[in-house]
């Protein structure tokens, strides 16, 4: 192995060419999640028969002559929002401790049959929404680069656990930057594909018209890997695309010479001021991009304020109607973070719905408008370096407008990607942001800019030690 | 939404939500209820009647 860690697109290749067994990788992975999830909490139920099980039927295919793709023999894992045929899905919450789903997700059901191998259910914040809360069956996920801090959420168990190499890609949902958050304080890949390309068919919902699902992964090409397998049309979704699937890997390497990058400086210099740690990070990225042969433009849109109104009126009120039964009958049952949110949405009129439901169109309409003559925008991902997992405000949404609902309200496709490393060497990130169903060319350049800087090279100190495959 | 609530009417909005909250539950409620209505109030701009919302969308050529 060249690599401590591989990649998702390393370890496929050397499936495909019999250089590495899913065996040994499976239990590689396996003998870092008992060294480490201790401190990590990234898995809440570790499905470990079952994943060498998996290993094993994928090694006797790649014996056998009959490969079934680039993710076959991958060990990943599933946040545990996710339903999984037999396995509990417990949605981080005390309702759903006996759950155990009696079908697969469609996104569980597509990895599995590109001959994963399921590792797992992972961390999530209840019902994906709230923060990081004490009072739920099972701990808080932690930032593998350094345990005292929030790996922010909901995806919390899928960052943590890819950015530690306990898995190599997994799956995130994301209603308000759920994929993107954890990806960006974690130092990994992590896509909101456009909404409609990935099925929510057996995902519990957090905001119907806001939930996307996608991939979390090491680097943008395993999440390309990842997303090939997962897009396509599923009748079972009312909002699923039924569009032609492309190539997701096809303009990697291509370079990204001449490509137009509209820059969304307000947001971050502005509306909401970012860390200095983050600025240097956009700052060089941006120098990167330029020295790579890309445009650079500047990009103006609404405050980011109004984006953030306009998505966190249509999330709470979603998620008070989805779980109105509960917390008419069982409310003290909730996390006291999603509690507090579900009280809030509960007293949201319908017309303040409405009228934010009016303004999503707009402001879908004025970045539909920026991003003409743009092949991709950018902005950050997070306002700052990870905080402390006990200094996690619990209104930041009011007074701390987030950099990433903007891309759930208007459905766009937006990657994070990790940009180096700030305060307390903890990872920054930049988001870049395509035009519906033009993940490809997101991809292009993510990969390009990864390619192109030294971040990927790094992993967290406290996977180091672990076992890695011979 | 008015951004000060007073007591009788946040009793109101609870029942008709259907909810049985704690008096230290109330009490939270009222301090974050100005922030909700800024929220409420940032959406509301001058459009007209004929502005449309959004619920449902597909994405037309200009999109791509």
């Amino acid at each position: 192995m060249s690599e401590p860690i591989p990649t998702i697109a390393e370890a496929s290749r050397l499936i495909a060419a019999k250089q590495l067994s899913p065996v040994e990788l499976t239990r590689a992975c396996l003998e870092r999640v008992h060294a480490l999830d201790g401190k990590l909490h990234a898995f809440v139920r570790l499905t470990e028969e079952r994943a060498l099980a998996e290993a094993r039927a994928a090694e006797r295919a790649i014996v056998a002559g009959r490969p079934s793709g680039p993710l076959q023999g991958i060990p990943i894992g599933l946040k545990d929002i996710v339903d999984t045929k037999g396995i509990p899905t417990t949605c981080g919450s005390k309702f759903l401790q006996d759950n155990i789903p009696d079908t697969d997700a469609a996104c569980a059901e597509k990895l599995a049959a590109a001959g994963t191998v399921l590792m797992g259910k992972l961390t999530t914040h209840e019902f994906a929404d709230g923060g990081p809360s004490f009072d739920l069956p099972a701990p808080p996920a932690r930032n593998p680069w350094n345990t005292e801090h929030f790996t922010a959420g909901s995806s919390s168990g899928t960052g943590a656990g890819v950015a530690a190499g306990l898995i190599l890609g997994g799956i995130g949902t994301d209603t308000g930057g759920s994929i993107r958050g954890p990806a960006a304080l974690c130092g990994i890949a992590g896509i909101k594909p456009t909404y409609g390309l990935v099925s929510r068919a057996g995902v519990a919902p957090a905001a119907y018209s806001l939930d996307h699902i996608g991939p979390m992964a090491w680097t943008a090409e395993d999440c390309a890997l990842m997303l090939q397998a997962l897009a396509g049309h599923d009748p079972r979704d009312p909002a699923s695309a039924s569009r032609p699937i492309p190539n997701y890997t096809a303009l990697l390497g291509s370079g990204i010479k001449g490509l137009k990058i509209g820059v969304i400086h307000h947001f971050h210099e502005t509306d909401h001021k970012v860390s200095e740690g983050t600025q240097r990070g956009i700052d060089a990225a941006l120098a990167s991009f330029r020295d790579l042969g890309a445009e650079l433009r500047e990009v103006q849109l609404s405050p980011l304020q109004d984006w953030a109104a306009c998505g966190s009126l249509i999330s709470m009120t979603e998620r008070a109607a989805a779980y109105e039964e509960w917390s008419r009958t069982r409310l003290g049952d909730f996390s006291e973070r999603l509690r507090s949110r579900l009280i809030l949405g509960a007293l949201v009129s319908g017309v303040d719905y409405v009228q934010a439901v009016r303004r999503r169109r707009e402001l879908r309409a004025e970045l539909q408008q920026a991003m003409a003559g743009l092949d991709v925008v950018l902005t950050a991902t997070q306002p700052a370096e990870a905080a402390k997992i006990d200094a996690v405000p619990k209104w930041d949404l009011f007074d701390k407008p987030g950099f990433t609902m903007p891309f759930n309200v208007a459905g766009y496709p937006a990657i994070s990607i990790c940009a180096g490393f700030g305060a307390g060497g903890l990872p920054v990130a930049i988001q870049l942001v395509a035009k519906p169903f033009q993940e490809p060319t997101l991809f292009r350049v993510a990969d390009a800019f990864e390619k192109a800087t030294p971040f990927r090279d790094q992993r967290p100190a406290l996977s180091s030690a672990a076992p890695t495959p011979a | 939404m008015q951004s000060e609530i007073n007591d009788a009417a946040l009793e109101y909005l609870i029942a008709r939500a259907g909810l049985d909250l704690t008096d230290e539950q109330k009490a939270e409620l009222k301090t974050v209820h100005a922030a909700l209505a800024a929220l409420a109030e940032r959406v509301r701009k001058p459009r007209g009647r004929m502005a449309e919302p959004a619920h449902s969308y597909g994405f037309a050529q200009e999109d791509l």
